[in-house]
């Protein structure tokens, strides 16, 4: 925060789409904080894209619509865009440029962050390996959470995402110790319904109180939404490294992201990349990404779980392709199971946590869980090999053995994997009713697990 | 009546081996339904642990909800209580920095002010805006600066000056109020502070 104010400059070259281009300009700073100021007074947020020549070219975050180049005004404030952060954000909503949305006041700063955020040192990174449990039983079970890592949903248009990460957002806590736990909820591009339902959700369910709400709309600037999860990653920032707090952050609509940052390209005349969108996304995504992390001597850490609609539910779209590349593993969400009406709708054959080994095990969570999965992973891929064979031969032409996994795969669905919104499983629930899962087989087909845990979970029908 | 005799008997007969085997069937039929109370037992103490632990589940959740909301509902009260207090602070400092003493230091503040801000503008060919109770001070300093000129306009303002570039390109706002709403995040946190929030 300085006392002294920035320049105002009065001549505004050129209006293109979100970008405002500022004429004779000295001094001024690559990312620097800009207040356009219109004829009528009214003053929007924007910042520095480029500079030099004695222009400056600045995105406006709520739009340039109804701005004109005479009677405009640009004031460099002089500092880059802060966060103002305090343990007071807790409890609180704001939009997604950080401002109050719940008609309370601004809240008293600790300090003010810049929302790029310090990049990690690597050498100081602190490997995850310490489980959060999200009542969830596929994703406890199955694609592991650990504290500090990226594990982001790949899921498509209409499918039931946002009620996942609601849940999520709800239920989600650290368990065997009594380090603080919060949930930083950035929705970028939402609809209205959807924020509302999320704010909701977590007000009845009395998770508010240590939740921090971002919410950019749809209906607003699309240019914001480049801004909402820098900010809320500084919060979870300041939480999880300041306050030694549990940060879990959760940001959907990731692919609303890429569009803003697309549509500011093109109007930069940039060189488009795939699908338009520019070269640079991968960097982009990573700057985003790789907030995430533990760091050595630090109590807390950041875990995200960015979700992404993928266009058509192609999973070779830039957006799922270049996140792949930097997150640890991905949860995908599957069509066929969401037509089938069933919620969570995670396709666990093309799902994986990368970092679950580390997470899991004799301290964890159990010590047979890792061999559980794994035998349930198997038998209902399994499955799936002898529905689509009973969909040529029918079920008349299948051995018994086939007829077992075939089982196994509707218990897995109907059990394991089918969840209400509301229910919260812990990790001991989810365990047994994987070992009910594998107790479907016979034993001899049970190749994943050792003797011991054998003779001590499986219960034969 | 020899046959009748014989009669007798098979009927005798007929009743005592329907009654063994009535007997038995008693006897199999009580082990039986023994069996399955037996295996039973274990199921139902399942089901009776499943209901209690969802029972205390719902009621945690119950009990997590009823306390998040209160303490939300106690947190939010007490921020526009603390906000209430806040304005009342600043509205108090604005007034008396309106009423100021403008002879003594005041007239430094000014010299330093411009000073500061043709400095950043990087030229003393500016043309000064102030209020009316700040134009002779401001005016008395602009001597020092060779270009400036005072501008027979007021502006509504706390104190302070703005200045622009003769050639209308820049301007540069050093009024108090400006600098107060720049420095406002950090005022608010220590009002807040000397109301015993955020130490």
């Amino acid at each position: 925060m300085t006392i002294q104010g920035g320049v105002q400059y009065n001549k505004i070259a050129e209006i293109k789409g979100p970008l405002v281009v500022v004429d004779d300009v000295e001094n001024a700073a690559f990312d620097e904080l800009v207040e356009i100021e219109t004829k009528d007074g009214e003053k929007r947020l924007g910042k520095v894209l480029e500079v030099g020549n004695g222009k400056a070219i600045v995105q406006v975050f709520e739009g340039t619509t109804g701005l004109s180049i005479s009677g405009t005004s640009a004031r460099f404030v002089g500092k880059l865009m802060e966060m103002p952060v305090s343990k007071a954000l807790l409890g609180r909503v704001f939009d997604g440029l950080g401002r109050p949305k719940d008609g309370l006041p601004d809240p008293i700063a600790d300090k003010f962050v810049d929302i790029n955020g310090e990049p990690m040192n690597p050498e100081q990174r602190e490997y995850p390996k310490d489980f959060i449990q999200t009542g969830i039983s596929v994703i406890d079970g199955l694609m592991t959470l650990v504290r500090g890592q990226k594990l982001p949903i790949f899921s498509g248009s209409g499918m039931s995402h946002n009620l996942l990460a609601a849940q999520i957002a709800r239920q989600a806590s650290v368990v065997g110790t009594q380090d603080d736990f919060a949930v930083v909820f950035a929705a970028i591009g939402v609809q209205y319904s959807e924020a509302e339902y999320f704010r909701r959700s977590l007000e009845d369910s009395g998770a508010l109180k240590r939740s921090v709400l971002f919410l950019n709309t749809a209906d607003d600037p699309a240019i914001e939404r480049i801004i909402t999860p820098r900010v809320a990653l500084t919060v979870a920032e300041y939480l999880a490294f300041d306050l030694g707090m549990h940060v879990l952050v959760i940001m959907t609509d990731m692919t609303n992201y890429a569009e803003a940052l697309r549509e500011i390209s093109a109007a930069r005349e940039e060189v488009p990349g795939r699908k338009g969108y520019p070269g640079y996304l991968y960097t982009d995504l990573s700057t985003i990404y790789e907030r995430a992390g533990k760091l050595q001597g630090r109590k807390g850490s950041v875990t995200q779980i960015p979700i992404l609609s993928m266009p058509s539910d192609d999973i070779t779209h830039p957006i799922p392709d270049l996140t792949g590349y930097i997150t640890e593993g991905q949860m995908v969400i599957g069509r066929d199971l969401f037509r089938q009406g069933i919620y969570p709708p995670i396709n666990i054959l093309m799902s994986l946590s990368r970092l679950m080994k580390d997470g899991i095990g004799e301290g964890s969570t159990r010590a047979d869980h890792s061999e559980v999965a794994n035998q349930v992973y198997d038998a209902y891929s399994r499955a799936q090999e002898v529905r689509a064979l009973a969909g040529i031969v029918g079920k008349a032409g299948l051995t018994d053995i086939d007829l077992k996994y075939m089982d196994v795969g509707d218990v897995f669905e109907k059990e394991l994997l089918s969840q209400a919104t509301d229910e919260n499983r812990t990790i001991e629930e989810t365990l047994g009713i994987m070992w009910k899962i594998v107790s479907k087989l016979p034993k001899n087909e049970i190749t994943k697990i050792k003797d011991k845990y054998v003779d001590q979970y499986y219960k034969e029908e | 009546m020899a046959s009748n005799s014989t009669l007798e008997q098979s009927i005798d007969k007929v009743l005592m081996k329907t009654e063994k085997e009535v007997l038995l069937d008693l006897k199999n039929s009580g082990l039986d339904s023994q069996q399955t109370l037996d295996n039973s037992l274990p199921k139902l103490e399942q089901e009776f642990d499943k209901i209690i632990s969802d029972g205390k589940k719902e009621a945690d959740k119950i009990e997590k909800q009823i306390i998040g909301g209160a303490d939300i509902k106690v947190r939010n009260k007490q921020l526009l209580l603390l906000e209430e207090g806040v304005d009342k602070v600043f509205a108090k400092a604005l007034d008396q920095i309106s009423n100021i003493d403008r002879s003594g230091d005041y007239a430094n503040l000014i010299n330093n002010l411009l000073d500061e801000s043709t400095k950043i503008l990087g030229t003393t060919e500016v043309t000064v805006f102030t209020n009316a109770k700040d134009k002779d001070v401001v005016k008395s300093a602009l001597s020092k600066f060779s270009g400036a000129e005072l501008s027979s306009d007021t502006i509504d303002c706390l104190g302070g000056i703005i200045i622009k570039s003769k050639d209308g390109t820049m301007t540069f706002d050093n009024t108090i109020d400006a600098r107060i709403d720049r420095l406002k995040p950090l005022i608010r946190k220590e009002i807040a502070s000397t109301f015993g929030v955020g130490n």
